[in-house]
């Protein structure tokens, strides 16, 4: 009860120091919105990216085009021999054409398209084992398999995670100087009263509680303002990605909204810990006591 | 309760406190008196752990501020009322509030901070004042403010250090017969000062202080300034 009562003041104690730091209140919020904006939409990128690899990736097909001087037949009878292919479909270079003419307004040119094995594998772990076999083979000019291109995204999102953690890492650093800076004025505004509340016994946590409070506010409206314009964000640019990108990229999860919780959660986390440790952080160099 | 034995604090080589022995009891009233620099405040602020001494031991009520870890230092503030020569009050909140600020820290109950804080504004005779902040009150007024907040959580000792340097004659003599009534409720206070007439009006116990040593320490004593003696 006593810790209940102590606790509620430190908060009251917090209100009033974040309505005595007035508009820097709102500097700090939006500086550190505007990273966790930028974090965010990164972090986005790669669960969309991982999702898009994991669904997709795990697809038991793949596609062989075939070389133009060949018979598409005689080459499906030698591939559906390989262990572990379960079905091998033909699809003609014509009636593929015929396809592509219809979906996309393609001028009338001469039917670029190879003849095509659409091969379907019994197993995920025997793709690259039949890849291999198929590459062996002369009349087949070139492979592709979902696996395929998922490791070459799968690369790209390594990238992007890297990168990610890069930026983070720079742009926490820029919003805890920042919200460092806010507190430090808030402490050197206070000096003499923490100086007094120090010579009546006040405890030293109840004096830097406010203040790691004050940090930790900041990141949780700042990260709830990012989440707002993520969101705002989708909803201006997933329209453009189901109508103009779908086509190119089939595999892109169809709801790109679906990611916002987990994102909020740790935009809130990482707002919220950061906000935090710079109040720690400046409290602790700034009042000794 | 209170007790210094063999005591030495220097400033950077330059002794402040030489070998000072002293007890006070428990519900006793003191002065500390001796001119400027003899190490009055020094003194005080061993009482308070705001410094720690080169040699020898402070004891309060039992326990050892040499021995104490930074942690402990609020713990032992809080059985310790302070009152300062410029009053330290907290500008922006109230008298009340001031008052009630450690109670509030420590987590005592709102109905019981009330209670308390009345209370300690009727002792210094303010309960009208309350909700004024302390710019609107006299330095008398600050300084009654400053003892109220002093003795609200009810502890065995009170230190001043010069509680009347910035008042007055009259206003001083209030103040250190307010000091005086407090003690009489069983609170061990010790004030120093170089205000002769205050302690030549009260004739309480007078410890002086001369260049860091303790040069004579008589019951219901008188002030004599160095010159005289
Ligand atoms: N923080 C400090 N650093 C260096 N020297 C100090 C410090 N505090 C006090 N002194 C020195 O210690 C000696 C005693 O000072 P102190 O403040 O205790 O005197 P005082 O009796 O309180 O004097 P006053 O009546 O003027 O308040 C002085 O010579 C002073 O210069
Ligand atoms: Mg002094």
């Amino acid at each position: 009860m006593r810790q209940l009562r102590i606790l509620s003041r430190v908060f009251v104690e917090t209100g009033i120091g974040l309505k005595r730091s007035g508009w820097s209140n709102w500097l700090v919020v939006s500086i550190l919105a505007i990273a966790l904006v930028i974090f965010g939409t990164i972090l986005q990128f790669t669960m969309v990216l991982k999702e898009v690899v994991n669904s997709w990736g795990s697809q038991l097909e793949i596609s062989a085009y075939l070389k133009d001087n060949c018979d598409p037949n005689k080459i499906a009878k030698v591939v559906s021999q390989i262990p572990d292919v379960q079905v091998v479909e033909i699809v003609p270079k014509d009636i593929a054409w015929q396809e592509m003419q219809t979906t996309f307004k393609v001028a009338a040119i001469n039917n670029p398209l190879p003849n095509t094995l659409h091969i379907k594998v019994t197993s995920a772990n025997s793709v690259e084992k039949v890849a291999l076999r198929l590459k062996s083979i002369s009349k087949i000019e070139h492979i592709r398999y979902p696996l395929k291109v998922a490791r070459s995204i799968n690369k790209f999102r390594q990238f992007l995670e890297i990168a990610g953690v890069v930026v983070t890492a720079a742009l926490t650093f820029a919003t805890l100087t920042v919200i460092g800076n806010t507190i430090h004025l808030v402490i050197q505004a206070r000096q003499q009263e923490i100086e007094i509340l120090s010579l009546m016994g006040v405890s030293p946590w109840y004096i830097k509680g406010p203040l790691i409070l004050q940090g930790a506010s900041y990141g949780m409206v700042a990260s709830l303002a990012a989440t707002l314009l993520i969101l705002v964000m989708h909803f201006y640019v997933d329209p453009y990605v189901h109508s103009q990108l779908f086509a190119f990229m089939p595999f892109l999860p169809s709801d790109l909204n679906a990611f916002m919780l987990p994102t909020f959660i740790i935009l809130l986390l990482l707002g919220v810990s950061v906000g935090a440790s710079g109040g720690a952080w400046t409290s602790g160099k700034y009042i000794k006591i | 309760m209170i007790q210094l034995q063999n005591v030495y604090k220097e400033y950077g080589g330059r002794p402040a406190l030489v070998n000072i022995n002293l007890s006070i009891g428990l519900g006793e009233f003191a002065f500390l008196v001796g001119p400027s620099g003899a190490g009055k405040s020094t003194l005080m602020r061993l009482l308070y752990r705001e410094e720690t001494p080169n040699r020898g031991t402070v004891m309060i009520g039992g326990i050892n501020l040499t021995r104490l870890t930074n942690k402990q230092v609020p713990l032992l503030r809080r059985r310790l009322g302070i009152v300062f020569q410029d009053y330290k009050l907290l500008a922006s909140k109230t008298v009340f509030e001031n008052v009630a600020y450690i109670l509030r820290a420590l987590g005592v109950p709102e109905n019981e901070v009330q209670r308390r804080v009345s209370s300690a504004l009727c002792v210094v005779n303010l309960e009208d004042k309350s909700q004024d902040f302390p710019d609107e009150l006299s330095g008398g007024e600050q300084q009654r403010v400053g003892i109220a907040r002093a003795i609200v959580n009810g502890p065995p000792v009170l230190l001043a250090d010069e509680p009347t340097g910035n008042l007055d004659p009259n206003t001083s003599l209030e103040i250190v017969q307010l000091l005086e009534r407090i003690s009489q409720r069983g609170t061990t206070v010790l004030i120093s000062t170089h205000d002769q007439l205050i302690v030549n009006a009260l004739r309480r116990r007078v410890i002086s202080l001369s260049k860091g040593q303790i040069v004579s320490d008589v019951d219901s004593g008188l002030y004599e300034l160095e010159a005289k003696s």
